[in-house]
Parts: structure tokens; C-alpha cells; sequence
């Protein structure tokens, strides 16, 4: 997917400022994202710093006046920003691959010119990262997906996807929180309570965290 | 049970074939006096009503500002003539800055006639509405 | 108390959302027309940010559990109380019985029902308004439905019928038609990617609020706008106002109730002071957009800050000069 080969800053309205580092979708430079959010969030005027993919979203307490002491400050802050370690915990999540709610996992194998069985240990195999909440509460962005599952986003979002289901979107993969509207691609489905909000922190997972996905069963 | 206009219209007509005067009801909760104007026959007799005195209630503006007979978003103003309406009911607006105060309706009755001009400047206590009350309904406060 | 007689369609509590829970993906609810309640509240001396009823649809009914004050602001209703009719954008009173019933919607797309002292609903992560995906917050995390009986909090404030200049005649656009709402927007990341003459497409068409469209999103109609190259971005922060572009060329405007974040390409936002504008724009209505620098958005948001703070001088006024004349 793309990225930009510098920086880009542009506006979301006068709610918010995006900002895209360029380079890999990759830990390190989602570390040096993780940085500049601890950093920027405490800058007068900034509401929320909220990572995305290599990516960084700052919404407004009050739009500033003017824009170019932000922008600044942003690109000064990627140059410093250093990866920030953040110590998660390791989550082992059971996946049952396939069935009613998996059910584009026929789809995505034969787009990627491969096997249901070839997906789903393709998918399994690595140790993922939650590199940013969004999307929907608890939702998690995760990192380090295989490229040979990876799958274009849908021309036109399902209006409605089950909530756990683990999908693919692009070269991301994501575990959804509730049911909703998606344009990615189901491939699986957890049992897992992600998001509670009476939870002292309503996420279960945050930045950092890392989670390993356990073949319980695969639906053909 | 309440008395209706057709009832208190066949009233008058039984007066005035009877050459009755006058005619008092009372009830619980309402009250009717017709009293049929016979011109100069009546002038000599002290204690009947004078030819029928304009029993008229005005619905007054209390706040100063322009007067708005219908709300911007209506093309039907509040009242027409020959309206029925209740004591209370919104007659017109008064726009004070962003506001829009009511001008109500101090008794129950017919729209005789809306009396002030769309857009006019008023202020507290410029009549807006003429109304002609029911028989024995009195102002609300 | 407030109890809910009938509704037809997804009726909610909300109030101005939640704003400090995207890192959670959490958005941020709330009214969609966020002037319409505020100004509701101003009328009945609450806290701006109290909760009330968002009714999409019509009829609506409900039954006032006791002596209440309530403001009626939001889309052009028919609707009556105790035999009585209530004008658009006002304040009024209710007796314990009394049904308050809100009949049609002739212009605008949603009413917003206010209450003396606001809807009594816990806070959830800092907010009254419903989160419809993850169920929570507002009246059990979902649409009223008849039968459910809503607290309210007591107030003191002064009940007497009075009415304020609907934000659509204050706030009225030079361009105004009867059949277009004409909405700012500030161009976005991926404007460039797409060609001159696409971007002029952008500008100048009528753009049909297609029946799918809701507080998750308003989902256009009109003629393909796709970029020279196909573009998917990787996933980044969005907030309501976007107006994203899947494959397929037909722009969607993200609205309260929206993901927290997406990869499609962005052609450019709804200004923050407009939101409301496109919350009244019905299924079947025409949008237009117009481009708008970043300066002349801040322009846009004084200018509905500053309405609403004359209602706030002119709605104490009254209250000030009402205890006047009664002491």
C-alpha cells in the first residue's frame, strides 16, 4: 500500500492533522510513530495523538490559527524520533478459520493463487504486532503479515461484517471487535472480548502488545 | 354540558321572536347572558345592556420588537380571521434579536381581526390580535 | 420521565459525543446536528452538552412522566402537545400526561428533543451519546424503542413558551437552494491524485444522498470519481466530515457514527461548521460541495460559535427580564 517518500502533513477538516512517514510498513518505523504520538500528544492545542499504520492522526482541542509551527514541529519530531520499545504482553488467540464468518477465506486463496490450508498457516505463522488501535472500539492493526495473503480492500464495503471476525485488508491484517460495516476481507472469527467500557482502560490490547494466532479449527 | 354557538344562535333567535329581553344561564363553570338589542324601545329601561358594547380582548405584545404574524418557516400565519382559538394559544411572534416571543391569546374566542402590521415595530403593549371571546369566558392572567 | 409511546426508526439518545477516545477506536457519537442541540439546551438553561433524543424519523411519541420543560430544535416538525401545535425551534412545557406527539418532518432530516435538566443516563467513557457498533453508552448502547422509559433530571429553570431563529435563517448561505444543500470542505490528502478534470466533476456535481446513508456514513450517487491510479492507503486516523472514495468512484461523507480510521483515499472533509448542514440533508437530497480554504473554515466555525453564543445573551435575557417584572 502506499506510503509517501517523505513526510506528508495534510488536514482532515479543522478537526485534525494527518501525518505519514514514509518508508516501510515495518516495526521500526511504527516505533518511531509510537515516539512522536508520546511526544506530540503533549503539545498545547493537540486533543489525541493516535497512531495509525506508520502513520499519525492529531486531533484538535482547538484548531490552531496557524498551521506552520504544527507542521514544523511534526517534521522536526520524525527526524528526533527515535523507536520507542513499548514492553507488551504476548496474546495467544484461537482462531476457527473458514465457516460463516470466515467466509472470504475461499476468496483471498484463490486471488492469491494458493490453498485454503496454504492461507490459513500463512496467516497463523507469525508473531504480530498491534501496531495502532482504530477503526471501531478495540480493534486492533496488526503488523507483520505474510505479502503473499495480501488482498485489495473491497470495491464497495459490506454494509455489515461479524464481530471477531480476523480479516485482510490490503497487506494488514485485523481482528474486528464488533459487527459492523468492512471493506476487508474475512478470512476467520475469534471468541475474544477485545473492548469493555467499563474497563479501567476500555481496550484489551494496545500498541505494542503482541499476538499469536492458534489454528483451533478450519471451516472448508 | 358546555354551551355551543349554534346553541347560544337559537337562543337569540327564541328571544327575539318571544320579545324576551334578555336571557341568563348559569351553570357550574360557565355563564351566558344574551341581551337582544331592540333600539329605542331598550332606551328607556336602565337595566338592560346598552346597544351590544364591543366585548373585544386584545392580545397585546409584551417585549419590543418586530412583529411576525406567521414563523418564517410557515406560510400560514398563526391566525386568520374568523379563527377559533383558545385562551393561551399563540397568536403571533415578537423577533427580539433571535428571539421569537409568543403573543397569546388572553381568552378563548374568534379572531376578529389581526390589527398590527407583518414587520411593524412593537412594543409592550401595542395590540396585534383582536379577539371576540366566547360569551363568558374570562381573560387568563 | 420521560416514557416513548411510538418511534419509527433507529431515535437515540445523544449529546454533543465523545472526543478524547479515538485512540481506542472509539468515535464519537453524538448529534448530528450538533448546533440543533445545543441550542435546544441553551433554551431550557442546561449544560450545552445535556442529553436529549435524536428522531431521524417520524411519527414519534412520547408521554412526560411529570411537570417538565422541553425544547423542540432541529429538522421543520408538525408537532403537538395538550391539543396544542409547537412551532419550529422552540421551548415549551409539559404536564405530568401530557403526549407530546411529533407528526411529520416537511424540511430537514433530524429533531432534536431537548428536556429540562437533560436526559439521565450514566456517562460512558465521557459521553451520553449511544455507540450503536459496540452497544454502550446512551439508553443501553441502542435505538429507543416504545415502551422505554427514560429519567430525566430535575431542573428549576423558568418554563415559559418562547421560541429562536432557526440556524438555518442565521446561518443561511449565499448559495442556498430549496433543492441542494451546499456544504465546505477542505481538500485532503489524496486530492492531487486525482485528475483536473475529475476534481472539477467533484466540484460540480449534484450529489444524491442515496437511501444507504445514516450516522455511519452518507453514501453519494452521481458520476465516478476515481483517481488517475488506484490508490489504498494504509489504514490511518479519520474523523467525521471525510469524504472518502472506494473503487467504485461514489464518495462517501464518514459522519458520527463512522470508523475511526480507513484506507481509501481521501478527496476532502466537510468543515467542522457544516457537519450539521449535511445531518439535515434528507435521503433523496442533492449535496454540493464547496472548496473552502483552512482560514475561511475557521471563519465558518466563529461565525456558529458566535450564533450560538447570542443565543446563550438573548435566551438569559429574557429569563432576567421576565424575573423583573414578576418581582
Amino acid at each position: 500500500m502506499t506510503a509517501p517518500d517523505r513526510p506528508r502533513i495534510s488536514l482532515l477538516g479543522t478537526s485534525a492533522l494527518l501525518f505519514e512517514a514514509p518508508g516501510a510498513f515495518d516495526l521500526p518505523h511504527q516505533r518511531r510513530i509510537w515516539s512522536l504520538a508520546a511526544t506530540a500528544s503533549k503539545w498545547p492545542g493537540i486533543r489525541e495523538a493516535i497512531p495509525g499504520i506508520t502513520n499519525l492522526m492529531l486531533t484538535f482541542a482547538t484548531p490552531p490559527r496557524e498551521l506552520d509551527a504544527l507542521i514544523a514541529a511534526l517534521n522536526d519530531g520524525w527526524d528526533a524520533a527515535e523507536g520507542l520499545t513499548i514492553g507488551g504482553r504476548e496474546i495467544r488467540l484461537p482462531v476457527t478459520y473458514g465457516g460463516e464468518i470466515g467466509s472470504s477465506l475461499q476468496s483471498v486463496a484463490d486471488h492469491c493463487g494458493l490453498s485454503v490450508d496454504d492461507v490459513v498457516s500463512i496467516h497463523a505463522a507469525p508473531l504480530y504486532t498491534v501496531f495502532a488501535l482504530g477503526s471501531h472500539p478495540g480493534y486492533c492493526y496488526l503488523g507483520g503479515m505474510d505479502r503473499r495473503i495480501t488482498m485489495p480492500r473491497r470495491q464497495t464495503p459490506l454494509q455489515r461484517s461479524a464481530g471477531g471476525s480476523v480479516s485482510i485488508g490490503g497487506s494488514q491484517t485485523g481482528v474486528s471487535a464488533s459487527p459492523g460495516p468492512s471493506g476487508w476481507h474475512a478470512i476467520g472469527h475469534t471468541s475474544w472480548t477485545f473492548f469493555d467500557p467499563s474497563w479501567p482502560t476500555p481496550a484489551a490490547l494496545a500498541p505494542g502488545d503482541t499476538i499469536r494466532f492458534e489454528i483451533e479449527r478450519v471451516i472448508r | 354540558m358546555p354551551i355551543e354557538l349554534t346553541d347560544i344562535a337559537r337562543l337569540a333567535q327564541i328571544l327575539e321572536k318571544s320579545g324576551v329581553d334578555t336571557i341568563e344561564i348559569e351553570e357550574p363553570g360557565q355563564s351566558l347572558k344574551l341581551v337582544v338589542d331592540t333600539g329605542p324601545r331598550m332606551a328607556a329601561s336602565p337595566t338592560l345592556a346598552a346597544p351590544a358594547a364591543d366585548h373585544s380582548v386584545i392580545a397585546k405584545a409584551d417585549v419590543a420588537g418586530h412583529f411576525l404574524a406567521a414563523h418564517p418557516w410557515r406560510d400560514k400565519p398563526f391566525v386568520a380571521q374568523g379563527q377559533r382559538i383558545e385562551a393561551g394559544a399563540v397568536v403571533g411572534l415578537v423577533k427580539i434579536g433571535l428571539l421569537y416571543a409568543p403573543i397569546v391569546a388572553p381568552a378563548a374566542g374568534t379572531v376578529d381581526a389581526v390589527i398590527a402590521e407583518p414587520g411593524a415595530t412593537v412594543g409592550y403593549g401595542t395590540p396585534i390580535v383582536r379577539i371576540r371571546p366566547l360569551a363568558g369566558s374570562s381573560p387568563i392572567n | 420521565m420521560i416514557e416513548i409511546l411510538s418511534v419509527t426508526g433507529p431515535a437515540s439518545v445523544q449529546d454533543l459525543g465523545r472526543f478524547d477516545q479515538y485512540r481506542f477506536g472509539v468515535g464519537t457519537s453524538g448529534a448530528m446536528d450538533d448546533v440543533a442541540l445545543r441550542a435546544g439546551n441553551i433554551l431550557l438553561g442546561n449544560d450545552e452538552n445535556s442529553a436529549g433524543i435524536e428522531i431521524p424519523m417520524l411519527p414519534f411519541k412520547l408521554r412526560f412522566g411529570r411537570d417538565m420543560a422541553f425544547a423542540l430544535t432541529g429538522a421543520d416538525v408538525e408537532a403537538e402537545i395538550a391539543g396544542r401545535v409547537i412551532p419550529p425551534w422552540w421551548r415549551s412545557h409539559a404536564r405530568t400526561g401530557d403526549i407530546l406527539t411529533v407528526k411529520a418532518m416537511p424540511r430537514g432530516a433530524r429533531s432534536y428533543l431537548t428536556f429540562g435538566g437533560g436526559i439521565d443516563v450514566p456517562m460512558v467513557l465521557g459521553s451520553r451519546s449511544t455507540q450503536f457498533r459496540s452497544e454502550f453508552g446512551g439508553w443501553h448502547g441502542r435505538p429507543l424503542q416504545a415502551g422505554d422509559i427514560l429519567p430525566c433530571t430535575a431542573s428549576t429553570a423558568t418554563i415559559g413558551e418562547l421560541g429562536v431563529e432557526p440556524a438555518e435563517i442565521t446561518l443561511v448561505r449565499p448559495n442556498a437552494t430549496p433543492d441542494e444543500t451546499v456544504v465546505r470542505v477542505v481538500i485532503a490528502g489524496e486530492y492531487d491524485g486525482f485528475a483536473a478534470t475529475t476534481q472539477a466533476l467533484f466540484w460540480s456535481s449534484s450529489w444524491k444522498i442515496t437511501p444507504q446513508s445514516n450516522r455511519y456514513g452518507y453514501r453519494l450517487q452521481g458520476p465516478a470519481v476515481k483517481p488517475e491510479v488506484p490508490i489504498e492507503k494504509r489504514s490511518h486516523g479519520i474523523v467525521p466530515g471525510v469524504i472518502q472514495i472506494p473503487p467504485n468512484g461514489q464518495p462517501i461523507i464518514q459522519m458520527r457514527d463512522a470508523q475511526t480510521s480507513g484506507g481509501y483515499p481521501k478527496i476532502a472533509t466537510v468543515i467542522r461548521a457544516d457537519l450539521w448542514r449535511v445531518g439535515q440533508a434528507r435521503l433523496g437530497g442533492k449535496l454540493r460541495f464547496e472548496q473552502t480554504a483552512y482560514t475561511d473554515a475557521l471563519a465558518a466555525e466563529a461565525e456558529m460559535s458566535a450564533y450560538l453564543d447570542r443565543l446563550r445573551t438573548n435566551v438569559r435575557l429574557v429569563e432576567e427580564t421576565r424575573t423583573c417584572r414578576s418581582s
